[in-house]
């Protein structure tokens, strides 16, 4: 038993990195072949006034005069190392770069996913309880047309509405000047970025929960569970629920990815100091090594979550434990 | 013996885009407690929608148009669904057609078996609900209970499956058991076993039970009184003597010549012409009129009404007309059987 799930983890780990190690040679050479100057990034606009001599010197010292591959090399046996490389803009290790910043993303990419989960579930029960009544017909339609505006130009809106006419909320940054550790006024610079988050993705997982339990609630099994006696809301709660439960965890594994997404673009509209501002800067200014590392993070999550879906398909659901249950039934049955 | 359960004029609609379906038209019987009534005919014909109707079990596209249903002396045509809540289970319930999909697959069989036993027994303790979980478990014939309890219905078998279908029917001793085609999806060996295990229930129990089935086999095995049910109307209802060894509607004795005991060596088996009809427009007079070797003028103009045979025996025919023609039925009853 032990030995299988050594094996059942291991084999997942093996797959996580291998497309780490994918990923990163794709992104490395794809970064370095796009145009663009990565000594703009460090010298800014003094290298508009460097000799060919000077340019050759600083690509010599920053390490891009090598073939692509060496570079790659490199650049891999200092990460496993644990060295990353500096950030050509920033002038730091690029840790140091990323670890203010990584707090920030998780601040808003967490909770937007922690609340997506719940209000997603929560509304998903709802317009199944109510199917294809006006409550239900109101929910679905409006969640329709709002994600299908664009994040950028909704946050945009929100701005003007909230931060120009209304002046109610500020318009970017995590904090105030001054204020970093300051819980009220980081929870207010917040609220825009988030509810603009939360409001283009919740739509979509409710709609999918929505339908997972309509298709449950037209199964035979309520047919039954009605027929003992059962009040239907014990019906939706302990049956429908929990056949849907498992679907619903790995759709929501595979959500982390598509939210964190949504919530690089809400960060660089609001100047939302975290990662995924610093991702769009990076690609922008050719800062290589500090580009490499955010998209290995986040390809890292993409991965880990989609390798969590998996799991819970595989692990959590019963139907799906069922031969390995069967073969525990025949030992015990030969014992 | 008093009735039990009495279902009269009962016609039930579905609401469709394509306009109504009369799924069941104007049927009316009684069954009384203790009693098997079984209900036979083609596949489409309304059995089970008349099963659910009076379980109100149907989706919200259907429709009790007129009519009424009694149980125990209680008129419940129109109660609601949280009135029904009280009734189902304990009054009667439904072992259904597929035990494959009838058993929620992420329950262990016993949670839900308990839970049919605690739907109505809220303050029973756990150790009461257990026993008695067992109980029913060795009443439907799955041995060894206390080491199947917590397994899962992919761990069973159909017929292990639609034993414990049976159990949770069974749970708050219902006195009318609905079985909707409970053999059909199983194969033979097993269907034989599941019918006399709810002979054996019945009997034990005395729980009044309404067999639905589209084999006149089948429920030969026990069932007291037949009702033969054609495009949502009852034709022919009687006892099971007076059905088998005396049937008159020309529909029964279609089925019982379609039955492979009257097929002759080296012919092909009978089968009744024709399709049965659409249900959205049912043909005026009698729907069976046009698949009927017998049928007179007048069946395709007025509807026949129920003549009496016996006291217990009445079908659907002009044929019963004292002015209708003599003809002599294709088979002698089922005693040359």
């Amino acid at each position: 038993m032990i030995r299988r799930e050594f094996l059942y983890y291991g084999k997942k780990l093996l797959v996580f990195a291998a497309s780490i190690l994918v990923l990163s040679i794709v992104v490395f050479y794809v970064a370095r072949l796009a145009p663009g100057d990565p000594l703009v990034s460090y010298y800014s606009d003094r290298v508009e006034k460097m000799s060919p001599e000077e340019r050759a010197w600083a690509e010599e010292k920053l390490g891009l005069s090598d073939p692509i591959h060496v570079q790659y090399v490199r650049w891999l046996s200092g990460a496993l190392h644990g060295d990353f490389g500096i950030s050509f803009k920033y002038k730091a290790d690029v840790l140091e770069v990323i670890r203010g910043r990584l707090v920030n993303t998780l601040l808003l990419g967490g909770t937007g996913v922690i609340l997506i989960f719940g209000l997603a579930l929560l509304l998903g029960i709802l317009c199944a309880w109510f199917e294809d009544r006006w409550l239900d017909r109101i929910i679905c339609k409006a969640g329709t047309i709002i994600s299908c505006i664009p994040e950028f130009w909704l946050s945009l809106v929100a701005i003007l509405i909230f931060a120009v006419w209304l002046r109610v909320l500020p318009s970017s940054g995590a904090y105030s000047a001054g204020k970093s550790h300051d819980i009220a006024d980081r929870i207010i610079h917040l609220i825009l970025p988030m509810s603009i988050v939360v409001v283009e993705h919740l739509w979509y997982y409710a709609y999918m929960i929505r339908n997972k339990i309509l298709e449950e609630v037209r199964a035979d099994y309520v047919l039954l569970a009605k027929s003992k006696g059962m009040s239907r809301r014990k019906i939706m709660f302990r049956h429908c629920l929990r056949n849907v439960m498992p679907s619903y965890l790995s759709i929501m594994a595979i959500s982390v990815p598509h939210i964190l997404g949504g919530t690089y673009i809400v960060e660089t509209v609001f100047s939302y100091p975290g990662i995924g501002a610093l991702s769009y800067e990076s690609a922008r200014y050719q800062d290589y090594h500090l580009l490499m590392l955010l998209c290995i993070l986040t390809g890292a999550v993409v991965i880990l979550c989609n390798l969590l879906a998996q799991v819970i398909n595989e692990r959590i659901d019963p139907r799906i434990r069922a031969n390995e249950a069967a073969e525990m039934l025949e030992v015990k049955q030969i014992g | 013996m008093a009735e039990l359960l009495e279902v009269k004029n009962l016609s039930v609609s579905f609401e469709t885009a394509q306009g109504e379906i009369q799924a069941v038209r104007d049927v009316s019987f009684s069954l009384k407690s203790g009693e098997v009534l079984a209900i036979i005919g083609e596949s489409g014909c309304g059995k089970s929608v008349l099963c659910k109707s009076i379980m109100k079990l149907l989706c919200n596209k259907a429709r009790i148009k007129s009519g009424s249903i009694t149980v125990d002396g209680v008129d419940i045509t129109r109660y609601r669904e949280r009135d029904m809540q009280k009734l189902r289970g304990r009054l009667f319930s439904m072992v259904f057609q597929d035990p494959m999909t009838a058993l929620n697959p992420t329950m262990t069989v016993g949670s839900q078996i308990a839970e049919a036993v605690r739907v109505h027994h809220p303050g029973m303790s756990r150790d009461a609900v257990y026993q008695r979980v067992i109980a029913l478990m060795e009443l439907v014939g799955i041995e060894r209970p206390d080491e199947r309890y917590g397994l899962y219905p992919y761990h069973f078998s159909g017929g292990m499956r639609q034993r414990s279908v049976m159990a949770i029917a069974l749970a708050s001793a219902p006195k009318i058991l609905f079985a909707d085609e409970p053999t059909t999806s199983l194969d033979v060996t097993i269907q034989a076993q599941i019918l006399d295990l709810l002979r054996d229930i019945q009997r034990k129990l005395g729980t009044a039970t309404i067999l639905v089935s589209h084999d006149l086999g089948v429920v030969a095995r026990i069932a007291d009184r037949i009702a033969v049910m054609y495009a949502g109307k009852i034709v022919e209802i009687g006892t099971a003597e007076e059905i088998y060894y005396d049937p008159r509607h020309p529909y029964t004795w279609g089925l019982m010549m379609a039955l492979p005991a009257y097929a002759k060596a080296g012919e092909p088996l009978y089968t009744i012409p024709g399709m049965p009809p659409n249900l959205l427009d049912p043909p005026k007079g009698d729907a069976f009129a046009c698949r009927n070797a017998y049928a007179l003028a007048i069946d395709y103009e007025e509807m026949p009404p129920m003549f009496k045979v016996s006291d217990t025996h009445y079908a659907a025919t002009w044929l019963l007309d004292e002015r209708a023609p003599k003809v002599t039925p294709p088979l002698r009853g089922g005693r040359n059987v």
